[in-house]
């Protein structure tokens, strides 16, 4: 029995994971041999390769969506689809399909020319896929490096730019540190119980009054740190520092990118840990989570009233809109397992459009760097702005918009485990971070400007994007069902 | 044997089983419409859209069952039923015609732009009608959760319109103020829905009206949505929005907020918080009596030392709201229906004397009352209208207001004498602020640096104003045709909750 047919059918699982690497792999060479050839006059390539990304991505996609193993557990434990990988792993390769069309014109508008850009997103893209059907400590943590060394290479790739570099300096030594973190988390738990897969942990929790006293703390504390190490990822308010210094000096395609993919990517694996295999210890892990989604609306709603600078602001907001998420989390239950996805998805649609709208604006010659520089923008260009007013009213939560129905279903998924207060909160948080949003809408279309800015038009790819997400936005409320059976029979299915 | 051809009264039940779904979709299809059209159909193909959906409206009036208090013209489209939420709309008595008023008041806003809005024209049109749909959607939800959602997205096209076509720089502060206050206020009445979701299981009104709370329970939730109809309404201490908004607003946004958006909370009152919660209503009455009483004497009062018109009228209609949650809390049948005449006369007299000091501010561009004087002189007709309803607001007998006042006042003095005298103080205030008002914009002497061009009032603004005079006059004299639809629902109301 060779190492083929041991696998034979496991790699036909990973079969949309395996074409994307092979893809990168193939691009990569593509693009190194090409762009050094003097025959060809050294081509600039990165148009070239980021459509063929694309084009990988929305193959890999395809695959996933019309790939027949539903359920399955493969490689000796150490990775599992169902459902719920499957569904956010199409969110995740959907999100990063709209982070490239949206670099697209940034990377030749800034003379960008480093094709490798494009093959690290692949790469981290495909570790996320990994990240989410990880089922055991090793493929986690894994799947983490590797997305996390693509990305300190992503935030640090404008080499011109001291706040890029800054960036990705600062977002490195964090980033290692939460690593290290985790692994820590992971050694106790392994040390303690000897185990690391998944779901033999949940067999080793199940009813938790069985863990012996002396070995309960440590378990408790490798939790603990696994826990701090993803909410670090996930930018959740105690952790959050490096959030808005990273979003702020990355350039903005990246900045669109780290807003987006790797939170549901860590959002999934931090489910997966959490509400499945230490689903009995809940009730103890519920508190931090519970502390961290507390501080993170409240720092969301309060820190970004006083930003002056779009991408900083957005960083806030995004810490705030993890707070909500971090709510549903908290309940554990199904119907904050349904708010949650639903919360997800709304979430991803109103930060690519809000960063679609970011970007498109900044490739005017005096870049966008400031809140301020949206002056006018009602009269300069009215359709940018009607779209990103209703991308900020959605953010806001103001109904008939979709981002209305994802806080309504993450209060009601609060209200039903209880948790009065924390919703309450909530709300209040929501209503505190209306005034920056509006703020923004304020800046556009009533204060005036001495001077004119002379926009260019939207490019092709960024209006599709722009348009998708505005109709998605605007008449969700007509056909809500959908996704919301999708998510509904998602969470059932990861809960039972 | 298949029918081939339908009858007439087969026609005539589809088409009232679809009217709501009309109503609600056809101003949304005219913005959508207007979005498309090359700029000088706009304004006019706006004005035939609301025009065609208020003759579509008053289909609801003259098919209206008088005999029943059940909601009619119901229409049930299946949207949500993982959650057991449907859209669910139906029209009774108490909200027959604030659909009516909604849509009577969109084409006359319309008009009022038609010279004075030169900037983003089609926007303003788009604002208007979307506005509607939310409007008539809100009057006719039969779901809890939908009237949410339909009472908080008035909020973005009222944002946009009081931000973008206000009159100064003062208006984002406006806008800022009205957008914070009222979803301050219904963020919370959102967490009562849910709590009341998890109860019952369901958001449907009619379920609800048959569910029992337990008393505490009640309480809760009345102050919830009390936090939010009391911004709307608005009841004293949170009445700051309201001048700002009003003062900034343009005289359109000016005419549907005072017109439409205040009844949205004495509405809630009446729709909600009265049959869902009688025990927490009556254990509130003194609660909503006594602020209603401030709010009457302290906002007739204030608006006696206004100079600004817009913030005299805004102010009044404070005082004029309080009294209709006077009449609301009194729960007996002359005080409710009452409450919901004056309301209706509200939303005409006030939203009149908006576009009156819309005209003046057209010529003038000023809205302060010093500069005024002597109107008579140089605009007559206008002196005239203004009179009018000058006359409406202090409430004399032959208007609209007089009824709605004098029943409030009847069904008031049977639960509590002193709460009457001191609101009837009310009516003398409001002579008071109203007369003088009146003198020192349109008699004296002119003021010739300012005001001494002859420039009445045009066709177009006549034809604004004469809807607005044949209705008042119409509810004044013959209150009959508008009491009549009324009266099964309102009893209905007050039978429920054993108040008497």
């Amino acid at each position: 029995m060779n190492f083929i047919s041991l696998f034979a059918n496991d790699f036909q699982a990973v079969f949309p994971e395996l074409f994307l690497v092979t893809a990168t792999i193939v691009l990569l060479v593509y693009g190194i041999v090409l762009s050094t050839s003097n025959r060809y006059d050294y081509p600039i390539l990165i148009g070239n390769v980021s459509w063929l990304a694309i084009f990988s991505l929305g193959f890999a996609f395809l695959l996933l969506i019309s790939d027949p193993f539903k359920n399955s557990i493969l490689f000796y434990n150490s990775l599992l689809i169902d459902p719920f990988a499957s569904f956010l792993k199409g969110l995740i390769i959907l999100c990063s399909i709209c982070a490239i069309l949206m670099s697209l014109d940034y990377l030749k508008q800034k003379s960008f020319h480093a094709f490798e850009y494009v093959i690290l997103i692949l790469f981290s893209t495909c570790s996320m896929l990994i990240m989410v059907s990880a089922y055991d400590f090793l493929s986690m943590y894994l799947a983490i490096e590797l997305q996390s060394l693509c990305f300190y290479v992503l935030a640090a790739s404008k080499r011109s730019s001291e706040f890029s570099t800054e960036a990705g300096l600062k977002y490195f030594i964090l980033s290692a540190f939460a690593s290290g973190i985790i692994l820590f988390g992971c050694s106790m738990i392994y040390g303690l119980t000897g185990i690391t897969n998944f779901g033999e942990l949940v067999i080793f929790f199940t009813g938790n009054a069985a863990i012996p006293f002396h070995l309960s703390s440590g378990i408790l504390l490798g939790i603990l740190f696994i826990s701090v190490g993803l909410l670090f990822k996930l930018t959740a308010a105690p952790f959050h520092m490096w959030a808005p210094d990273v979003y702020e000096g990355s350039p903005t395609p990246v900045t669109a990118f780290f807003a987006i993919v790797p939170k549901l990517a860590i959002l999934g694996l931090f489910i997966r840990f959490l509400l499945f295999s230490c689903y009995d210890l809940m009730n103890v892990c519920q508190s931090i989570i519970i502390f961290c989604s507390l501080a993170s609306m409240m720092i969301g709603a309060l820190a970004a009233l006083s930003q002056k600078r779009i991408k900083r602001m957005l960083a806030f907001s995004s810490i705030g809109h993890i707070g909500y998420i971090l709510m549903g989390f908290a309940c554990g239950t199904i119907d904050g397992m349904q708010s949650l996805l639903l919360y997800m998805v709304i979430y991803s649609f109103m930060t690519i459009g809000a960063f679609a709208v970011v970007l498109s604006l900044q490739h005017q010659s005096p870049s966008m760097k400031y809140i301020e520089d949206f002056t006018m923008l009602g009269k300069m260009n009215p359709i940018i702005a009607v779209t990103m007013s209703m991308i900020l009213f959605s953010m806001a939560g103001i109904p008939p918009l979709a981002g209305f129905f994802a806080k309504y279903y993450i209060f009601l998924a609060a209200i039903e485990s209880g948790w009065y207060w924390l919703a309450t909160i909530g709300v209040l948080t929501s209503v505190i971070s209306c005034f920056y949003y509006i703020r923004i809408m304020k800046i556009m279309y009533f204060e005036k400007r001495k001077g004119w800015i002379y926009t260019q038009g939207v490019d092709r790819e960024k209006s599709v994007i722009l348009a998708m997400t505005l109709f998605f936005l605007c008449f969700f409320f007509f056909v809500p069902s959908p996704l919301l059976v999708m998510t509904h029979k998602i969470a059932l299915a990861f809960c039972v | 044997m298949i029918k081939t051809s339908l009858t007439k009264k087969e026609i005539l039940f589809m088409w009232n089983d679809s009217l709501l779904v009309f109503l609600l979709m056809f101003p949304l299809l005219g913005a959508a419409l207007v979005f498309f059209l090359p700029f000088s159909y706009v304004r006019s193909t706006a004005l035939s859209v609301s025009l065609i959906n208020f003759i579509a409206s008053l289909f609801l009036w003259i098919q209206f069952d008088h005999s029943t208090p059940q909601f009619q013209f119901v229409t049930k489209i299946t949207w949500l039923p993982i959650s057991n939420l449907h859209i669910y709309m139906g029209i009774d008595g108490i909200s027959l015609f604030f659909v009516i008023l909604s849509t009577f008041l969109v084409p006359i806003c319309i008009l009022v732009g038609w010279v004075s809005i030169q900037t983003y024209v089609r926007e303003y049109v788009i604002a208007f009608l979307i506005l509607e749909s939310c409007m008539i959607a809100v009057f006719c939800m039969l779901d809890l959760l939908l009237f949410y959602v339909f009472f908080e997205s008035v909020l973005i096209p009222m944002f946009l319109i009081i931000g973008i076509w206000g009159s100064r720089e003062r208006k984002i502060r406006a806008a800022y103020q009205f957008f914070l206050y009222t979803l301050f206020g219904s963020v919370l009445m959102l967490l009562a829905i849910i709590l009341i979701y998890f109860q019952t299981g369901t958001t449907d009104l009619q379920v609800l009206y048959t569910t029992s709370f337990s008393e505490k329970r009640q309480i809760l939730l009345w102050l919830a949505f009390f936090a939010s109809f009391a911004v709307k309404v608005p009841m004293v201490p949170v009445h700051i929005w309201l001048p700002e908004a009003h003062v900034e607003a343009p005289t359109s946004g000016s005419v549907i907020l005072a017109g439409v958006l205040l009844k949205l909370g004495t509405y809630g009152f009446l729709r909600f918080s009265i049959p869902m919660f009688p025990e927490a209503s009556l254990y509130f009455t003194p609660l909503i009596y006594t602020m209603s009483i401030i709010a009457v004497i302290y906002a007739s009062l204030t608006t006696i030392r206004q100079i600004d018109l817009k913030k005299v009228i805004a102010y009044s209609s404070v005082a004029h709201m309080a009294f209709v949650t006077i009449g609301l809390f009194s729960l007996n049948v002359q005080g409710i229906e009452g409450s919901i005449l004056l309301m209706l006369s509200h939303g005409l007299v006030s939203s009149a004397l908006f576009l009156c000091v819309g005209c003046l501010y057209d010529r003038h561009k000023t809205r302060l009352i010093p500069y005024y004087g002597a109107c008579v002189h140089t605009m007559p007709i206008f002196s005239v209208i203004f009179l009018f309803f000058t006359l409406g607001n202090l409430s004399l007998p032959g208007t609209s207001s007089f009824v709605g006042e004098f029943l409030i006042l009847v069904g008031a003095f049977q639960n509590n004498t002193l709460i009457t005298t001191l609101a009837a103080t009310g009516m003398v205030l409001g002579a008071a602020y109203s007369l003088w008002l009146y003198n020192r914009v349109v008699f004296g002497n002119f003021k010739p640096n300012f005001i001494n061009v002859y420039s009445d009032c045009n066709r177009r603004e006549v034809f604004m104003f004469l809807p607005l005079i044949i209705a008042v006059l119409w509810m004044g004299i013959y209150p009959e045709v508008f009491l009549d639809p009324m009266h099964c629902s309102v009893a209905n109301v007050i039978q429920h909750g054993n108040f008497n």
